[in-house]
């Protein structure tokens, strides 16, 4: 750009930094409203039913309601456990069906694909009574597995999509180069691809841990009381007629904390696998 | 030498035909078992009345019997005015995550920020809707506040107004989701690419829609599906919670009456049919949108 | 049909009575409920607890369910067979519904013991609602669809009697919008986790001051239409309520009635004695039941229905200690310990600590009000869902009356001819 003798050349600094502090405040305005629930959330956690009708004053009362009323650490833990068990199936699956329909096309593969991702539109809720009545004819509906199977299937059409996307961004030259060497394709999937696809990776366990962990139907009617996750427990705060809402709020406070929890620990990965970059 | 050389490049592709279906049999085998059956089931049954023990014979009338009621049709045309929310709760996402990827000071750390709501449940996100848009709730306070004080709602007493405010409730609730996926798309973009644009003297819009949204192309396609399905089954304790279906029908969605029908009315039955067609609508919007959003490498799935 | 029904409750029995030989080991038995964390559940536990204090060889494990999804996990254990032993089952048609997986009680438990029940709350759990048919629920409580009004609240206003019909109710209203207060509160609060206010509360009190009680068959049938004019008259006097300021502004919407009720501005709530406690801890003896008069002549009828109760899985293995916990319910000690959780015991001859129920029972017994069950619960489901839909939205006069009866008619309409039957089923 040619240089104008008589400019300042504080003119295009001076509108950098208007930008990034009006960029900032943009981007507080966007906190404040995607937080603001969840500050309202946590405010009425901290009171009773009757100061919650009144909107004013504090206390612990819903808390000991909550922990009164329900197994909360139990079905904490049980909602842990029927999310990694379940993720853990995903991520096997998906990510090796990702990279064969993405990288190894072979006669019908669009095709088989294409059923796989359109499995994604079944609605949960026309399939689950079916689906109760065969597993629990299996006998899979007195303890996890079935509940960890449903997940497993309800999420594989969503992480296979996801991956598979992600794959088609590696290069295929090098995929070539890898057979070259020798490696064989299950090999490269393993050694070059899996690792390329951390940030991928990372998604799918974000976003299927908040959607397992969040979901009430198949929690309800697939696991035994014991076995209750919690929020099909919330689900059991909430009575025919009356609602202890505070409680309600404290148990969904607590709800929420392991997603974020798997969001921050994953986050890292996620910048790890971006500052990589693809293909370097 | 040509011989060999044949049989050469057709073992290699007889090995990774062989490695293609090994990889991904799992995942077939798992959706065809415990989602495919199902839906075989759910067929069957949308053609009984149902209650999980015995299911009475009524045929492809009661499919019929369906097309000819007025209240399937007043539901059907919930979905389509959802559809049109689905546009923003792309559109601002997108434009989120471009901010984001300017790496303005604490970047990260309002990323995290924007994610957060996605773990909030959504019974609690349909109480706080239903207080925000409430006569005396938040909506109406900043409006006065801003001296628009006559212009105060009730969003959720008038039929047309809670599809809005639900839809907006939505847009709201889908925007932690796809920020970070077309944020992970961005980071996959050749940084080099946007350098050359820079050099060349673009301005930041014009790399933005001529440069890196083509590339994303492919994102947008997923969290296009995965934004529809969102508002088309994964919204009724939205809605239960916020507005209960109503006022009227006016926020009973096709999911939501699937719900009502094979929940809380145990017909499982009819709830299977509203839930087919419910599939079926969601396929054909799924093979749409794959049409008509077609990758910048010009290779389609 | 009563034979049938008696032969495959008698072939359940028998397929279920591996467990039945003398009590040998400790047995448990499993009762699920939909009760939440209130009163009903709070009775329920401490009658499981006494009945173990009765019967040591016996625990009952009470399983607190999800009240939105109850009916539908209730059906789905009936289709894989490994439900509780006992559950809490709604009365009315709700019974009727689900009775291919309870048990018919007749005959299960003594005579006796059933006679000490309120027959009344007896036949609306009972085939054809006729209690000679037995009953397949065992009532937990006797509830009201009922009126509070606060005493100072009308006295600062000058209304010196409790109206008994519509005229009386718009005097009433006139007097309290002058002296500051809301007349009637609608809103939200005090109802299943949900959006509007549940209509069917006024809508039976609309029906009672249309038609009898054996009148209300036609609801059912469809002889007669909800697109009737004496539905129509009652519908467009109560949407009046709203638009002659008799109510808060937004029916539809508010949040907060329970909170404006129990701090006094508002005078008169429609409600029900799930919520009697609460009003009674807040406001003392200020506040008083009403039948609300939705009627053009004095209201005759009040809103007094064993709405819920225990049933008998056909499937459970224990029959005989579920009998034993089912016959303890009608004792009086389950009396005291119903009423000592705030509940009104459906069990004959027992009366209730709480002021305010005690005047709801008075009603019945000393104003001679016919009692009437809750609508909600002896018409189809699918009508009560669409009239849930519509009717708060006709009080706060967004939807015409004519438009929200057209739509329960048309759904009426769209179910098959044998939910709809001349008789109840």
């Amino acid at each position: 750009m040619a240089a104008h003798p008589g400019r300042r050349p504080l003119g295009p600094r001076l509108r950098r930094h208007v930008w990034a502090w009006a960029l900032f405040a943009i981007m507080i305005v966007i906190a404040v409203v995607m937080l603001y629930p969840f500050w309202y959330m946590a405010d009425n956690a901290f009171r009773s039913p009757g100061q919650f009708d009144r909107q004013s004053g504090h206390s612990l009362a819903g808390w000991s309601e909550l922990f009164a009323n329900l197994p909360v650490a139990s079905q904490m833990l049980n909602s842990t456990l029927v999310c990694a068990a379940a993720i853990a199936i995903i991520l096997v699956v998906s990510t090796s069906s990702g990279f064969a329909f993405a990288k190894l096309r072979f006669r019908g593969s669009g095709t088989v694909f294409l059923l796989v991702v359109s499995a994604l539109m079944v609605p949960l809720q026309s399939i689950i009574i079916p689906e109760y009545v065969n597993l629990a004819k299996l006998g899979l509906t007195n303890s996890y597995a079935g509940a960890v199977l449903v997940y497993a299937a309800l999420g594989t059409p969503f992480a296979t999509f996801l991956m598979a996307t992600y794959y088609r961004g590696i290069s295929d030259e090098l995929i070539e180069a890898a057979i070259i060497d020798g490696l064989g394709y299950e090999r490269t999937f393993l050694r070059i691809a899996l690792p390329l696809s951390l940030p991928a990776i990372a998604t799918v366990t974000v976003l299927q841990f908040i959607q397992i962990w969040d979901d009430l139907l198949v929690g309800l009617l697939f696991l035994p009381p014991g076995q209750r996750t919690i929020t099909a427990g919330l689900a059991t705060l909430s009575a025919g007629r009356t609602t202890s809402i505070p409680a309600l709020m404290a148990g969904s406070l607590i709800s929420a904390v392991p997603a974020i929890v798997v969001y921050l620990i994953f986050q890292r990965h996620l910048v790890k696998g971006l500052t990589l970059g693809m293909g370097r | 030498m040509i011989a060999a050389a044949r049989s050469r490049s057709s073992r290699l592709a007889a090995r990774r035909r062989r490695a293609g279906i090994l990889l991904s049999l799992p995942a077939v085998a798992l959706v065809v078992a415990l989602l495919g059956v199902p839906i075989g089931q759910a067929v069957y049954y949308s053609m009984t009345i149902w209650n999980g023990i015995t299911a009475t014979w009524v045929g492809p009338s009661a499919y019929a019997s369906t097309f000819t009621d007025p209240i399937f049709w007043r539901v059907l045309e919930n979905n389509a005015l959802l559809l049109l929310a689905v546009p923003f709760a792309i559109g601002i996402p997108l434009v989120i995550a471009a901010l984001l990827n300017e790496h303005v000071r604490g970047w990260r750390f309002f990323r995290s920020v924007y994610f957060l709501p996605t773990a909030i449940s959504w019974v609690v996100i349909g109480m706080f809707a239903l207080r925000f848009f409430s006569a005396t709730g938040v909506l109406n306070q900043v409006l006065a506040h801003f001296g628009l004080g006559p212009s105060a709602t009730d969003m959720l007493a008038g039929e047309t107004s809670a599809l809005a405010a639900l839809a907006i409730t939505f847009v709201w609730s889908m925007i932690g989701t796809n920020t970070m996926i077309f944020l992970t798309g961005m980071a996959t973009l050749d940084p080099t690419l946007i350098e050359a644009a820079r050099v060349d003297g673009l301005s930041r819009w014009q790399i933005f829609f001529r440069v890196q949204l083509p590339l994303l192309t492919r994102f947008v396609q997923f969290a296009f599906v995965i934004t529809v399905i969102s508002a088309f089954s994964a919204l009724f304790s939205l809605i239960f919670v916020m507005t209960g279906g109503g006022p009227g029908f006016g926020t009973t969605t096709l999911e939501f009456f699937v719900y009502q029908t094979g929940f809380q009315q145990v017909q499982f039955g009819t709830g299977a049919l509203y839930g087919i067609i419910l599939f079926v609508i969601m396929a054909l919007v799924g093979l749409v949108q794959l049409r008509l959003i077609r990758p910048s490498d010009g290779e389609g799935w | 049909m009563a034979a049938a029904t008696a032969a495959a409750a008698l072939l359940a029995a028998g397929c279920g009575s591996g467990g039945s030989g003398p009590a040998s080991g400790p047995v448990t038995i499993t009762i699920w409920h939909n009760y939440g964390t209130e009163q009903n559940a709070t009775a329920l536990n401490n009658l499981a607890k006494a009945f173990h204090a009765l019967h040591p060889g016996i625990t009952v494990k009470v399983v607190s369910q999800d009240a939105s999804n109850y009916f539908a996990q209730l059906q789905a254990a009936a289709i894989s067979r490994n439900g509780p032993d006992l559950a809490v089952m709604w009365t009315g048609l709700f019974t009727l519904q689900y009775k291919s997986f309870l048990t018919n009680l007749k005959g299960e438990i003594p005579a006796a013991d059933l006679a000490r029940i309120d027959p009344t709350a007896l036949k609306w759990t009972s085939d054809g609602f006729n209690a000679a048919n037995g009953p397949y629920v065992i009532p937990l409580e006797d509830q009201f669809y009922i009126g509070f009004y606060n005493k100072a609240d009308f006295a600062k206003a000058g209304v010196t009697s409790v109206p008994a019909d519509w005229s009386q109710l718009f005097a009433a209203c006139a007097k309290l919008r002058k002296a500051g207060f809301t007349p009637i509160v609608y809103g939200n609060g005090g109802q299943p986790l949900g959006a509007t206010f549940y209509p069917w509360y006024d809508m039976s009190y609309m029906m009672i001051g249309a038609y009898s009680v054996k009148q209300w068959q036609g609801l059912y049938s469809g002889q007669i239409p909800w697109t009737s004019p004496a539905i129509r008259a009652q519908l467009s006097t109560w949407a009046r309520l709203h638009s002659s300021g008799c109510t808060n502004p937004d029916v539809v919407t508010n949040t907060n009635n329970l909170g404006q009720f129990e701090s006094g501005k508002a005078a008169m709530m429609i409600d029900g004695t799930w919520d009697t406690q609460k009003f009674t801890s807040a406001l003392g003896g200020k506040v008083a039941a009403f039948v609300p008069p939705f009627s053009p002549t004095p209201i005759k009828g009040v809103v007094d229905f064993a709405g819920d109760g225990i049933a008998q899985m056909s499937y459970s293995q224990h029959p005989r200690q579920d009998a034993m916990f089912l016959e303890f319910m009608t004792t009086p000690e389950a009396a005291r310990i119903i009423n000592a959780a705030g509940l009104i015991p459906a069990i004959v001859g027992t009366s209730t600590s709480n002021p305010v129920n005690q005047q709801m029972l008075d009603f019945v017994s000393q104003d001679h009000m016919i009692p009437y069950p809750m609508l909600d619960n002896v018409v189809q489901g699918n009508v009560v869902n669409t009239g849930s839909k519509f009717l708060p939205s006709v009080l706060g006069g967004r939807v015409s009356v004519q438009a929200a009866l057209s739509a329960m008619q048309t759904t009426l309409q769209q179910l098959p001819a044998s939910q709809r039957g001349n008789t109840f089923p």
